[in-house]
């Protein structure tokens, strides 16, 4: 298994990666027209949605949220893992982040953006979604502070903002060696302002250290707080199967999880796609995939929990309502849902699997289809089995429209994360010559004292 | 200014409601209901769409659960295995239960839902943007939301329907919720009649929801709770039902567990307004 | 007196180690070797700083203040706008509730300290920047450059230093 030569010249690394902003394989094309066509589709929904009102989708009384908050959910756990690899790893030195941690954080900045709009499209009116932003006005009218909805607002402004900042100045140097290497077009222009004079000097490289590590440490708590807060929608109301303790815990866990299984699949796409095969190899592959083996494990503990809780806390509603998730409506998803998120991992214990390109594609797919299933399996059932018996046994199906959006903002994820990367590196140049160079200067120790053979290969 | 404010105001801005706390003073708008007494006929809901200008939805919406009848009866059966279930009906006339700390009122996230003065839990139609999240969090499942723009849908009012509706209330556009507002157009009015004629609003029928007054066998009482003398006081007293405890103690009296007064769900602690009166059954029927 | 600029690239660390050391140690006449060097490298390297002697960071201290003070001044500010707010209950909760307000809070206080902290950043980086006078792209590529500020009559000596530590490249200009 081969791991990124340590020896490979600097210069290198800048050519293999630029070419990525000029020429990847005909299937980059391909995937941009297949995303832009499923936006095409949700930009349809939604026009009908906006104009004849949200009956469309087939929601009613009781039935006030579906798909839609699932989904939500969905692309900000996401948002979390491309802040596990870039914030977390980094202050723990994991230096095998460093040629991927940048699509994952462009990852956590473009799921942000598509849960953005959910919120929006989830709204009755969202013509008036002006009224939730606090901002002054004559009529002294302010938003409800006290709102777990105003909290996620607030929550994910900040943490958007915070990523795309952090995703930007991790990669000024990098636009500076764009800047240096294009000579013509708007291009040039893009990177020559965006790199703000970048030139790597000692004051540029000291100040930015501090400022990179800063905003790490501000990202990790702030993350967790983001889906924590996501959890307290829940976890703040009264409904059962809502109003549990362990659910922040639980959504982190979950967010870091399906982030992980994205993350294995982009890293596959990129790979191909980008000819990153020198970069994204296989060693951090399998270091990735372990990574989102123990999550899914701490998960599935956590999902476990909760059952128990429901289960053994002598809460006939919430009782009630975990018998009506495995024996009612929703037995076939949610059965699924625990397959897909509990089970199907268990295939990552073998070592053989752990780089096979196929099955960890399919795998880290069905993993995020789970996912996906235990967030629409939070919001939906409860809906129908909560505290008032007058609106049970009514069963809803969301209607293609739902389904046109949540398909559709898969398209317009996609889109965004790959105009993103034929236009800015995917892959840190800068960062994967540190790499390389703090590798090489602790083999060329290891070799002064003569403990290279006893060590084996290397650093890490 | 507004930190100002803030300072001089500070413990008001602190007091939490209703446990511990006063009364709504001069004003608690508050109601019985004597399921007794209530047939199941459908009357006060039927008044509640000619007073409230709600939206006839059509049988297919109906049936979809999208009907938006802000006072619905619910029945219910024993399911014990007898020979004709439908004679056991049980009618519930379920409205908003003017929660004196609703769930709904937190979790609006542009405070379209708020507590007033004198008791009721009042909805802004113009400020709500439709999260939905209000009536996520009812446990009642009392708000209805408009899925569809009902004023632009052919049959809601069919022509000259559209000449009955009420100038009092307005008719809300698509994607804004809704739900019972004991009549606020009414209240209002007879609060503002009484003030100009300096005194409070009298329990002789003054002021009475549609519901209460269309209802045949008058099931429905409503008034002022924190009114001595009006009916609404003496019933709650009678059975014993504190408006602020979440937990009725009822051993004021002898035999205060017999007494029929009850408030639904509770043990949620929303301390509803409305106390509902059991119905009695000398046999199985 | 007219300064002169001057660049010079080398293959790597320990050579441009060598030359600031000397250029430190040496004292010449018209060149201050704490404020008038500037080493650029295409990586972040902590040696720099060792070699190049104590130049503060002071990003930090934005951190704080942006941080503190936005999460005070909006705890302020969102109690100020909830009493401002009909000031009507919501829920029986108190009309200024703490839990939401130290939630928003904890948000906001990380927004600041973050936003502060780019400013900070670009207020001690000096960024955005004008180019400085000399500038080879083998800087963001593979090799190190020291770019020097000199008069005119030490760019003699520092020109042979920078040969004698086998210099790949080096570029001369007049200064303003």
């Amino acid at each position: 298994m081969k791991d990124i030569r340590e020896d490979i010249a600097w210069a290198q690394i800048n050519k293999d990666v630029l070419k990525s902003l000029e020429n990847p394989r005909k299937l980059y094309w391909v995937i941009l027209f297949i995303a832009i066509a499923m936006v095409g589709v949700a930009v349809g929904c939604e026009v009908y949605q906006y104009n004849v009102g949200l009956g469309v989708g087939n929601f009613d009384n009781p039935h006030m949220w579906g798909l839609y908050i699932a989904t939500f959910i969905f692309w900000i756990g996401m948002s979390h893992s491309g802040t596990l690899l870039s914030a977390i790893l980094h202050l723990m030195h994991a230096d095998w982040r460093k040629p991927i941690y940048r699509f994952a954080e462009a990852m956590t900045t473009f799921s942000l953006m598509t849960a953005g709009l959910f919120v929006a499209v989830h709204l009755g009116r969202i013509w008036q979604i002006y009224f939730a932003l606090p901002y002054p006005n004559m009529r002294q009218v302010w938003p409800n502070f006290q709102s777990p909805l105003l909290w996620d607002a607030m929550a994910i402004f900040t943490y958007l903002s915070s990523s795309i900042l952090f995703l930007y100045i991790g990669m000024i140097p990098d636009l500076a060696i764009c800047r240096d290497n294009m000579h013509s077009g708007w291009r040039r222009k893009l990177y020559t302002a965006l790199a703000l004079g970048w030139e790597g000097t000692d004051r540029q490289w000291r100040n930015f250290r501090m400022t990179y590590l800063t905003i790490a440490c501000f990202l990790i708590p702030l993350a967790v707080s983001v889906h924590s807060i996501v959890a307290s929608d829940f976890g703040m109301s009264q409904q059962p199967g809502w109003h549990i303790t362990s659910f922040p815990p639980y959504f982190v866990a979950g967010a870091l999880y399906s982030g992980c299984a994205a993350i294995i699949t982009l890293f596959i796409i990129l790979r191909y796609v980008f000819k990153f095969e020198e970069y994204m190899t296989m060693p951090i592959l399998k270091k990735i995939v372990r990574l989102t083996f123990a999550i899914s494990m701490v998960w599935t503990y956590l999902v476990w929990v909760e059952y128990a809780t429901a289960w053994f806390g002598h809460n006939p509603h919430d009782q009630h309502l975990l018998l009506e998730k495995a024996t009612g409506t929703y037995a076939p998803f949610w059965w699924m849902m625990n397959f897909c998120a509990s089970v199907v991992p268990l295939i990552l214990v073998f070592k053989r699997f752990q780089t096979n390109i196929p099955v960890l594609f399919a795998v880290s797919l069905l993993l995020n289809l789970g996912m996906w299933l235990e967030r629409w399996m939070i919001v939906a059932p409860t809906f129908a089995d909560g505290y008032y018996p007058w609106t049970w046994d009514h069963n809803q199906w969301p209607s293609l429209v739902q389904w046109g959006i949540v398909f559709g903002s898969f398209g317009w994820f996609t889109m965004l994360f790959m105009i993103f990367c034929k236009i800015f590196p995917s892959v840190s140049m800068y960062e994967v010559k540190e790499m390389v160079y703090h590798r090489s200067l602790a083999t060329k120790k290891l070799q002064a004292t003569g403990e290279l053979a006893a060590a084996g290969k290397g650093a890490h | 200014m507004s930190i100002s404010t803030l300072f001089e105001n500070y413990s008001e801005f602190r007091h939490r409601h209703p446990d511990g706390d006063v009364p709504h003073n001069p004003y608690k708008w508050a109601m019985a209901i004597d399921l007794d007494a209530c047939s199941g006929c459908n009357a006060c809901s039927v008044a509640c769409y000619a007073e409230n200008n709600l939206p006839v939805v059509g049988k297919e919406k109906f049936a979809h659960g999208q009907a938006m009848h802000w006072m619905r009866i619910e029945r219910y059966w024993d399911q014990d295995g007898r020979e004709f279930p439908d004679r056991g009906a049980r009618y519930l006339p379920m409205l908003c239960q003017q929660c004196e700390a609703a769930p709904c009122e937190t979790v609006c996230p542009v405070g379209a839902t708020n507590h007033t003065p004198d008791g009721l839990n009042s909805q802004i139609y113009n400020r709500c943007i439709g999260s939905r999240y209000c009536s996520s969090n009812c446990p009642y499942k009392v708000r209805y939301f408009n899925w569809y723009d009902y004023p632009t849908t052919d049959n809601v009012w069919p022509a000259e329907m559209n000449m009955q509706l009420n100038p009092d209330v307005t008719v809300r556009s698509k994607g804004v919720m809704e739900k019972c507002t004991f009549c606020i157009q009414r209240i209002r009015g007879a609060e503002i009649d009484a003030k100009t004629q300096g005194r409070l609003v009298r329990d002789d029928g003054e002021l009475q929801t549609a519901c209460q007054q269309a209802c045949p066998t008058s099931a429905i009482s409503f008034g002022n709770l924190v009114d001595p003398e009006s009916k609404v006081h003496k019933q709650w007293r009678a059975q014993q039902v504190d408006l602020d405890k979440h937990e009725q103690v009822k051993d004021e009296e002898e035999g205060g567990t017999d007494l029929r007064g009850y408030r639904i769900y509770e043990f949620l602690a929303p301390y509803p307004s409305i106390m509902y009166l059991e119905r009695v059954r000398e046999s199985e029927i | 007196m007219s300064k002169r600029h001057l660049l010079a690239l080398f293959t790597d660390f320990d050579a441009a180690e060598k030359v600031v050391t000397e250029l430190r140690n040496l004292g010449i006449k018209g060149f201050n070797a704490e404020k008038d060097m500037i080493v650029k490298s295409p990586i972040e390297h902590p040696e720099v700083e060792e070699f190049l002697g104590d130049r503060p960071v002071r990003v930090q201290w934005f951190t704080l203040f942006g941080a503190v003070g936005m999460g005070a001044l909006m705890f302020l500010l969102i109690s100020a706008s909830q009493g401002n707010f009909f000031a009507q209950m919501k829920g029986g909760k108190p009309i200024v509730p703490f839990p939401p307000n130290f939630v928003l809070t904890y948000e906001l206080f990380i927004l600041g300290g973050v936003y502060i902290t780019v400013l900070g950043f670009l207020i001690c980086a000096g960024l955005p920047a004008r180019r400085s006078p000399l500038y080879s792209a083998k800087v963001s590529e593979d090799q190190i450059g020291i770019l020097v500020q000199a008069d005119e009559s030490a760019s003699g000596t520092l020109k042979s230093i920078f040969t004698k530590h086998r210099a790949l490249e080096i570029q001369e200009e007049a200064g303003k």
